[in-house]
Formats: C-alpha cells, structure tokens, sequence
C-alpha cells in the first residue's frame, strides 16, 4: 500500500520536473534513455546518479509504471495522469459512448431503486440512491472534461497555420464532429436515450416521494430531492455541453468543408483544363461586365479583306534602305494619334461643317480614314456638335453622301 | 420608388467604376458606404438604365453583364485558372487558400515560381513570362477590383469569392467529374473575341498597295490604343 501523502510530496516536489514530462507521455511512452536525456536537460547539474534515484521514486510510488512487454519503456499511471490533466487543464475529449452507458447504468439503477423500495430495504435504497447520485457526478464530471478537450479542439483549429498543418487542424475538428457532436447530437435529442434515461429515473424517484408521503419514510426526503436535482443539472448540462459543441466547431467544420470542396473544385478543374482546355470548365467563364466595344468602323467586305489577307499571311524580308541610296518619293508619314487630331479639332473649333474641315487637313486621305476620324472627332465629348443637311464631298477617290456635324465648343467652356 | 439624386452623391464615380466592369468593396470606403447606405435607389436607377446591380452580401457591388448565352469570356477564364492555380498551389503548401484569397496576401516574388510550376497551364492562357503574368492576370485583378496592389504585395479583396464559388460549382459538377473519367468530348461553347482586350479598329486603304497599308493601320491603332489609355489614365 502505497502511502498517498508521499505520492502527493513528491508530486509537489518535482512538479516542475513532471509537468514538461506530461506533454510527452500525452503523446505516448518514453523508453529509459528518452526519459534520462529529459530529466538531464531539466537537472543540468544532477548526476546520472540522481536521474537514477529520481527515476526509481517515481517507479516505486507509482507514478511511473513500465509500458506492458516493454520494461524499458515508461508510462504515467493513468490515474495520476488523469490527475495531471485535471491540473494542468489538458482535458482529452472522452467518447460519446461512455456517457451513453453510463445513462444506462443509470437507468439499472433506477430499476434497483425500484426494486428496494418494494421490498422496503431501506440500507439498500440508500447505497443504491448514492451509487445514483456518483454516477450523476460522474457524468457532471465527464461533461465538464469533454468541454474543456472541446475547447481545446476549437483552440489547435484557430492556432496559426505555421504551428499545425492545415490538413491536420481541418481533420481534427471533422474527426471530432463526427465521433463525439453528430452522436451527442442524437443522444441529447428529444426521443434520444439520454433524454428517455434522464425521464426514467426523474420517474422513479418522483414516485418514490409520493410513495413515501403515503407509506412512511425509508430515507431522507433530502436524498431523494437532491438526486433529482442532481440529474436535473446533469440534463442541463449535457445540453450547455452539446450547445457549446456546436458553437464552437460548426463554423470550423463548414470552413473545413468549405475548404476541401474549394480546393477538390480547383483541382477538378485544373485536371479538366489539363486534359481538355480551358473551355472544358464552361464555370471558369464568369459573367464580367466590360465596357461596351468600341465603336468598329469598317465595310464587311473591308473586314473579309482583313481576314483574308490575315489567313494568307506570308511573311517576307524586310527591306532596309541602304545608307548610301538616297529616298525616293515622300518619306512615310507616321500616322495620327486621336490626341493629335483632337487637338487639332480644339483649336479649329467651331467647325461649320467637320467633314469640311477633314478635308481640307488631309486632301489625300483615304475615304475610310477620313469617315473613321469623322466618325471619331463627332462622338468625342469635348465637343458639342450640331447635325446639318445631307450633302456630297469629295475624297480623293470617292463621293460620299452624308449628313456631317457642326462643331462648336461645349457650352460652359472658356472661350 | 421615387429617386433622389441628391442623396446619391457618388452617383458619378459608382457609375464609372461599375460600368468598366470593377467591383466596388470595402477598400473603397466611400463609394461602398454609400452603395450600402442606398443600395435600393442605386438598384432601381441602375435597372431603369438597363443595368443590373448585384449586391453580394460577403461585401461587394458590381454589375452583371446581360445573358452572354454561351459566350466565353477569356478575362474570366484567365482569372479563373489563375484561382484554380493558386488554390492548389497554396494546399500544396499547406497554406490555407481561403485565408490567402478571402483577404490575404501574395507577394509579387511568388510569382515566378508560380509561372514555372504551372507553365503547361498558364500557357493556355496565353501567359508566358512574368511579365504577361502580371499584366494579364494581376493587373486585370487589380484593375477590376478582385485584388488590390501595394508595394509589391497583392492583396486579395471580397470580390474574389467569386472565383471561389467557381471552384465549389465545378466541385458539384458531377458531369465535369464523369467527363474526366470518359473519352467523350465535351460540348465546346463558342468563342468568341474578348471585348476589352481585343479592341481592333481596322482601318483599310482600298488601294492596291495591301501589304504596306495594313502595317499602316496596324501601327495607327496601337499609336491610337496607346493615346487612348493615356486618355483613360
């Protein structure tokens, strides 16, 4: 028998040589060797020997047990590490089935209840109401624990992306969910089995109290009221419990949907893409508003032309003029900018007649380049312009029929 | 509903904003406090102008295009397999990809690695260099409002639950999964040019000299392209 106010002094005592060590031994065992370096890190002036005397109290209090078939290897006693847990407030989320069957247990219980009341064995009755009234505790106790790991689950999923990796964070949380919120969520529900527990037992004792204002006393009123608020908060409290469950993962959970159907959609189509072209992902094109195209001025025997010549396209070598050659006929001239025009148009303003004026800039211009800056130097919104009379001029090459503007300068400009 | 223009004070800039296609969110304070604030009168004057306002509630306004029918848009697509890209590449990391695209960050010197890894598919999106990366697929982000840019740090805005709720259509698209699965082709929807970035004003002369006028033209536009983005800018 081992002596607990000397497990607990030597708990105090090298509380901060073992709380380091619980972080390791929440993630499994230590070999011999694994411990020794540990305690050799925290102890930088012990001798070996001391790690050894060390290492041999804990073993003999129990503190420390050897991992099954492996004598090298250690383990904290699971007690104690619950204990630790409990202290340190490292709460590992428990299994939804063993609230269940502890709600069954309380049901057995119940029916126990029953059975003494009958036979009027009042120790009996009085055992079982306190076996009752710890396994309520238990369940308080559990529920308390797994809110705690919960909170913990919700913490590890929010911690920064550089300390746990994304597919691990995600998949804690829909691990979770799955194993411990999905089956509270059923066995909280209505018609669940905690609910159906919780009424059952809340049944028997209600009658008991009746029955014992009727018959006479077998145990205290007292007992019996407190166990029955007892499972009361115990109902109350699964359904915090569950409420808080769902408040703290559901939105990680839909963001980790979220996130894995983001990117197993990417993926899609980037295979989809890579295989057929980006048409393959008719989604890809997304309705984008865009300015309405600007205006194309060009006959449709024009654009044929265009086209043609584009699809007959050959290249040829460029010829450079040679240094000592001297030019031929005009040098090309370099065509004109729409600022250069506009100016241009600005500072003739105001224009009776614009095709007028076009004619008189550029004698030798082609008819389309002269109908292209008509139809420009018309929409441009520094001007204001006026429509006059159909009437015909003359390009170079052509005769067009049409009605041109007057240009005068907007109004509220400076003259 | 009786409008008053009064109260719609940022009218002017809203309007701009939304007609070139960007989605005003949060990281423009005053114009989407006051699409906020007078989120119906915008709606109702924007309907009446034949332009249909969407007000998503993960904190974003922008405009939807009228039916585009099977038109395909290469903007989006390019944006969308650059998401695509991003998100497996972050869970290759084991970054998280919401985190980063639901108002995270990416680092411009992120990018050559990204181009490297998935050059087979960035090359279907006509992206090959760095260069084109940043100027087709993150300036068109910024430029529409998805991402915003600051000291080589792009930083990704609400609008880009868009694209995330691209990947989670395609994640419930049981056909697109079959599709993988099967040699069949799948029915390819038209395409058709995109409208912004292909703006071509074509310009021939009707003289015999075919070859020398179109470099003509063709140098005329982009001298005009260049002029009018000055303009814009």
């Amino acid at each position: 028998m081992i002596d607990p106010k000397r497990v607990l002094r030597a708990l105090t005592e090298h509380w901060t040589l073992l709380e380091p060590l619980c972080e390791h031994f929440d993630t499994g065992t230590l070999s011999l060797i694994d411990l020794r370096k540990q305690l050799a890190a925290q102890l930088p002036e012990g001798t070996p020997t001391d790690i050894t005397a060390l290492l041999d109290q804990w073993i003999r209090l129990d503190i420390l047990v050897p991992v099954a078939k492996s004598p090298n290897r250690f383990e904290l006693n699971a007690q104690i590490h619950d204990f630790l847990a409990y202290l340190r407030r490292e709460h590992r989320l428990g299994l939804c089935l063993e609230i269940e069957a502890y709600l069954r247990h309380l049901e057995r219980l119940a029916g126990y209840i029953q059975d003494a009341f009958e036979i009027r064995d009042a120790n009996d009755l009085a055992r079982q109401l306190r076996l009752l009234d710890m396994r309520v505790r238990d369940v308080l106790k559990k529920l308390a624990n797994d809110e705690q790991a919960l909170v913990g689950v919700a913490e590890r999923a929010k911690t920064s992306d550089r300390q746990i990796p994304l597919r691990q964070r995600y998949a804690e949380v829909l691990a979770t969910w799955d194993e411990y919120v999905e089956p509270m969520i059923q066995l909280v529900a209505a018609d669940g089995a905690f609910e159906q527990g919780v009424r059952r037992v809340e049944q028997v004792l209600l009658k008991l109290l009746g029955e014992q204002q009727r018959l006479g006393q077998l145990v205290d009123d007292d007992l019996l009221l407190r166990t029955h608020a007892r499972i009361l908060e115990m109902q109350t409290t699964a359904q915090l419990t569950l409420r808080k469950a769902r408040e703290l993962l559901l939105p990680l959970r839909e963001e980790a949907r979220r996130h894995n159907a983001v990117t197993r959609g990417a993926a899609l189509a980037l295979a989809a893409i890579r295989k057929k072209g980006l048409d393959a992902v008719p989604q890809a094109s997304l309705p984008l508003h865009t300015r309405p195209q600007s205006t194309f001025l060009g006959s449709a025997s024009q654009v044929e032309a265009y086209v043609y010549a584009l699809a007959r396209f050959e290249p040829k070598p460029a010829q450079f003029p040679k240094a000592s050659s001297t030019r031929k006929g005009e040098a090309q001239r370099a065509p004109r900018t729409a600022r250069e025009m506009i100016e241009r148009c600005e500072q003739a303003l105001p224009l009776p007649d614009l095709m007028v004026w076009l004619l008189e800039q550029e004698p030798d211009g082609a008819t389309d380049e002269l109908l292209y800056w008509f139809s420009r130097l018309s929409r441009d919104s520094r001007f204001q312009r006026e429509r006059i009379e159909r009437r015909d001029y003359f390009t170079r090459e052509h005769q067009v029929s049409l009605s041109s503007y007057a240009l005068i300068k907007p109004a509220g400009t400076p003259v | 509903m009786n409008i008053d223009l009064k109260e719609l004070s940022q009218l002017a800039p809203i309007f701009r904003e939304l007609f070139k296609g960007y989605h005003i969110s949060r990281r423009d304070p005053e114009l989407y406090t006051q699409l906020s604030n007078q989120q119906d009168q915008y709606r109702a004057l924007f309907k009446s102008l034949g332009y249909e306002l969407t007000c998503d509630t993960r904190g974003f306004y922008y405009f939807v295009p009228e039916q585009m029918g099977a038109q395909v848009n290469k903007t989006a697509q390019r944006l969308a397999l650059f998401t695509f890209i991003l998100v497996e590449h972050l869970a290759d990391q084991g970054r998280d990809p919401l985190a980063v695209l639901d108002g995270g960050s990416l680092g411009r010197d992120e990018l050559p690695a990204l181009l490297e890894k998935y050059r087979d598919l960035f090359l279907q999106a006509e992206v090959t260099t760095v260069d084109e990366l940043e100027e087709k697929i993150m300036r068109r982000l910024t430029q529409l409002g998805f991402a915003s840019e600051d000291n080589g740090i792009y930083r990704f805005l609400a609008p880009m639950h868009r694209f995330l709720d691209v990947c989670l259509s395609v994640q419930q698209d049981r056909d697109l999964a079959a599709s993988l699965h099967s040699a069949l082709p799948l029915p390819t929807p038209v395409l058709v040019a995109d409208e912004v970035e292909d703006d071509i004003v074509l310009i021939e002369q009707a003289g015999d000299t075919t070859a020398e006028s179109e470099e003509d033209a063709l140098a005329r536009a982009m001298a005009e392209e260049r002029d009018a983005q000055e303009i814009d800018a």
